[in-house]
């Protein structure tokens, strides 16, 4: 292993040894096509099915409304292009914290003549309320809320959301990729009527997500061709891939409570440790946040470098949302909370997985107690 | 055989059973006694049958025999419809409804059609029967001549 | 009792084989190889080195440059992201699209959505033999078309369009061609340093990779852009965003270095077994009709018509045969194929054609016992069938 540490749960989990083994068979011997009638294509065609069952199984949602897609950038994409695409105009409110994958189909609805508004948050990443109500209008049609930020980790009250966007006659999309696997998600007790969700993050592979979305939504297909996915997803499914979500899924939703309960003291152990040492805070500390993540502000240094100053001790974790990684950008989200950019620059995002133990925890302490000494060195930002 | 179309998930044993060896078909011998030809669909369409029922001197169907060009499902209806028919009266064979055979039997709505051109080829081959058909006599009535 | 399945369906999707299988594992096992190739720290770092000799291997195999390779959920996606990337990112230069009747799904449905959303298309039909001739191509452009898509090969019959002379074409007039070459990859040679093809999609499980991974070829020299399909963090250089699936992605690499190695001399024995099958099939049945051109056709596919009989019984009857009839994405659907209709095959002939593909892993014993099982059940069908 030349990662001693893997702190980034949120950039991507581990394949779970027990999903790689339901995956595995089906990338041995002859499988069939699932759209084909033969029985290699029937036996396939029912495995898919079952990871159907067990993906919707997850949220509470019916296997129905399941659409598989290549991931969760994916399943956003289709929830936003395929609510407005091609619709008459209207106007799209997007909280201010949404993933890349959010951001980028909303900048495409931009280009094609939609009014994007932004959702205002708190100082503590959640969601402006107030603001939320004066905006919603008869001509805004999607409404796109995160259930919780993949920087911050702050969790969002959807489902008082979805309510006041249904008494307007829009639908909510909530990209639920960070929450699934870490929390409780419920897809009707949410009231959504789109919710993106990504196998990679909960111990499955990479390459699948899904788009729940309630049947009545009139949606338009973004990848057209060969009616998979009752004809709104067309394409030869990923079946390994499909597979490997489905049993993600169903130990996702068996194990909930003891992963939950083992990544909060993960992070309540992380959260005492840094109390002691000065110069390092931690965003939306007091608000409600997944279970895994701590999001940290290191004073007077540079998140990349903190991370690089990390790896270097054999400890991955990451400045701010993956994507964005070398980019330069500060953050988006601690942006939209109203961090000075500064201040920004400085975010270290430690997200923990089953495979991490309070030993983890003390290394890294021990590790950002010896970088953040060195204050005055190299580090530091200018 | 039932090889790796893998039937079960689609239609039942049955009907496979009597896909993949139909009972009764062919046709009888010409110039046998009896005999009614009835026949219904079209090629182009994708479906035709041709049903002849052997029927005795006091109007029962003594023995069935059919032809048939079509999907799984109308070959499985004939067979079970020509053992269904033996031993009836020819009024309740024209009446008999291979539709509810094809619910009995789990059929969706879709393959419905194949049972109805079943039943058309029996009843237009029941039309026939007071025409220029010499009826079989009965089982019981054997004339040996000295 | 059941046998085991002789498959014959290569063309709707292959086995992977075993040495990509292997690769694959070694990603999704190694603990340094599941990270997320876009982070920063050592792990992301030892993915993006192996997804980048995964888009060198596929690139090898056609003559691209790497970074003219863009990797995508599957052929699919990548005819989706080629046919409306360009037709709206060009539609200032003109809206007329040109493609054949024939064409996958994937092809068809995109264009016809373009047309609801006020482009314009010309469907060209095939020759008898299943073919695109290039001066049915010339004859339809237009000052205002913008694209061509013809595929390489059809996966139905199998057909070879000689896209070398529509490229010619299409270069001439200064318009756009995009090749579905989902079904000639690894089985044909194709170098687009010497074709003027300037968009190209890939299917990595037509050629024992895994499902659910595709490419897409889009020219730099000179240089063809597009609209993204899916937007969002950027990657593949702005053109198709969203986390890779390292092992997918690998898995289609190690697929495209075995086929560039194996294409010489697997194209001939696939065909052989291929001629094999239809000898057996023509001999036992002489009534038997071969759909598409007899000779340009790829090395594995061979449709046939079979005469007089009903072709889903034909198909139940041959249970022991894993085949087709129509393309895989619409067997359940059992329309005619469209694709037999489009060559002059009328509804029951399409209706009663199946097609055979031999792919790396059939074997002469297969073809033999599956050429005895179609004849056998070809005459109990049409003894049973109503004379005339």
């Amino acid at each position: 292993m030349n990662m001693a540490i893997y702190l980034d749960h949120n950039a991507t989990t581990p394949l779970d040894p027990r999903v790689l083994d339901a995956m595995l068979p089906w990338l041995q011997g002859v499988h069939g096509n699932p759209s084909s009638i033969h029985r290699p294509g029937r036996e396939a065609r029912a495995a898919l099915d079952r990871a159907r069952m067990q993906v919707a199984a997850l949220v509470n949602a019916q296997p129905a409304q399941v659409i598989f897609t290549s991931g969760g950038t994916e399943a956003d994409n289709l929830a936003l292009k395929g609510v407005c695409s091609g619709k008459p105009r209207g106007r799209i409110l997007v909280s201010a914290i949404e993933h890349a994958a959010v951001l980028g189909p909303v900048e495409d609805l931009i280009r094609q003549g939609w009014q994007v508004q932004r959702l205002p948050v708190d100082h503590e990443c959640r969601l402006d309320f107030n603001a939320l109500q004066k905006m919603l209008g008869d001509d805004v049609r999607l409404v796109s809320l995160m259930l919780a930020n993949n920087e911050t980790g702050v969790i969002q009250d959807v489902k008082a959301v979805a309510d006041c966007a249904k008494r307007h006659g829009a639908l909510l999309h909530t990209d639920a990729i960070q929450a699934a696997g870490k929390l409780p998600v419920d897809f009707v007790a949410l009231g959504a009527n789109l919710m993106s969700l990504s196998a990679h993050k909960l111990g499955g592979p990479r390459g699948v997500g899904a788009l729940i979305v309630d049947r009545r939504v009139d949606l338009a297909p973004q990848i057209t061709g060969g009616g998979q996915e009752h004809g709104l997803r067309g394409g030869t499914e990923n079946l390994a891939g499909i597979i490997g979500f489905g049993k993600a899924a169903e130990l996702a939703r068996l194990e909930l409570d003891v992963r939950n309960r083992h990544l909060r003291a993960l992070r309540n152990n992380l959260e005492a440790g840094l109390q002691s040492m000065s110069g390092i805070s931690i965003f939306a500390e007091q608000v409600e946040r997944l279970p895994n993540t701590v999001q940290l502000g290191v004073a007077g240094f540079d998140g990349e470098m903190v991370v690089m100053e990390l790896d270097k001790r054999g400890i991955a974790a990451s400045s701010g949302s993956a994507c964005h990684s070398g980019s330069g950008q500060p953050s988006h989200v601690l942006l939209a909370m109203g961090v000075d950019e500064a201040y920004a620059r400085s975010a270290v995002r430690i997200s923990f997985g089953m495979s991490n133990s309070m030993d983890d925890v003390q290394t890294l302490l021990a590790a950002l107690m010896t970088i953040a000494s060195k204050r005055s060195g190299a580090l530091a930002l200018a | 055989m039932n090889g790796s179309m893998d039937p079960d998930t689609e239609y039942s044993a049955t009907v496979w059973k009597h896909f993949h060896t139909p009972s009764n078909a062919g046709e009888f011998l010409a110039g046998t006694a009896g005999v009614l030809n009835g026949e219904a669909g079209a090629r182009q369409h994708g479906r035709a049958v041709a049903f002849q029922l052997q029927v005795t001197a006091d109007g029962q169907v003594a023995d069935c025999r059919y032809r048939v060009y079509g999907c799984p499902v109308t070959i499985a209806l004939c067979s079970l419809t020509s053992e269904a028919l033996k031993g009836q009266p020819l009024t309740a064979a024209a009446a008999y409804s291979v539709v509810s055979l094809a619910e009995q039997l789990g059929l969706p709505a879709e393959k419905h059609a194949a049972a109805i051109t079943v039943e058309d080829a029996i009843r237009s081959a029941a039309g026939r029967y007071n025409s220029h058909v010499q009826p079989l006599a009965a089982a019981t009535e054997f004339t040996y001549r000295a | 009792m059941n046998q085991k399945t002789i498959y014959l369906d290569y063309a709707a999707t292959t086995p992977v084989d075993p040495r990509v299988a292997e690769k694959m594992s070694g990603c999704l096992t190694c603990e340094g190889m599941f990270a997320n190739p876009a982070s920063a720290h050592g792990p992301g770092r030892a993915a993006r080195g192996a997804v980048e000799q995964a888009r060198n291997q596929v690139a090898a195999l056609v003559g691209a440059e790497p970074g003219e390779i863009i990797f995508t959920s599957g052929a699919t996606e990548s005819d989706n992201l080629a046919i409306k990337g360009v037709a709206h990112f060009y539609k200032h230069k003109g809206r007329h699209l040109v493609t054949s009747r024939i064409e996958h799904k994937a092809v068809l449905d995109t264009c016809k959505q373009l047309e609801r959303d006020g482009f314009e298309v010309t469907w060209l039909k095939p020759d008898a033999d299943g073919l695109i001739q290039p001066p049915m191509v010339e004859q339809v452009l237009r000052p205002d078309t913008v694209l061509v898509s013809i595929m390489h090969v059809n996966n139905e019959i199998g057909t070879i369009n000689d896209i070398a002379a529509i490229g010619r074409i299409t270069r001439k007039h200064g318009v756009f061609f995009h090749v579905d070459a989902a079904q000639s990859a690894g089985k044909l040679p194709i170098d687009l340093k010497t074709l003027f093809v300037d968009l190209m999609s890939f299917s990595g499980h037509k050629l024992y990779g895994p499902k659910g991974i595709g490419a897409l070829y889009v020219r730099r020299q000179p240089r063809v852009q597009l609209d993204p399909l899916i937007h969002g963090g950027g990657h593949e250089h702005g053109l198709r965003s969203g986390t890779l699936a390292t092992h997918q992605i690998v898995g289609m690499g190690e697929a495209f270095s075995l086929a560039r190695q194996e294409l010489t001399k697997e194209a001939p024995h696939l065909r052989a077994l291929r001629e094999k099958l239809w000898q057996a099939l023509h001999t036992a049945v002489p009534q038997a009709m071969l759909n598409g051109h007899p000779t340009e056709r790829v090395c594995g596919i061979l449709n046939v018509a079979f005469p007089g009989i009903e072709g889903e019984s034909l198909l139940f009857a041959c249970g022991a045969l894993a085949v087709s009839s129509g393309s895989a994405c619409t067997s359940a659907d059992r329309q005619p194929s469209f694709v037999l209709r489009a060559l002059g095959r009328d509804d029951q002939l399409a209706g009663s054609s199946i097609r055979f593909s031999v792919g790396r892993f059939t074997t002469s014993a297969e073809v033999e016992a599956a050429a005895r099982i179609v004849s056998e059940e070809y005459r109990r069908l049409l003894d049973l069938a109503p004379v005339g």
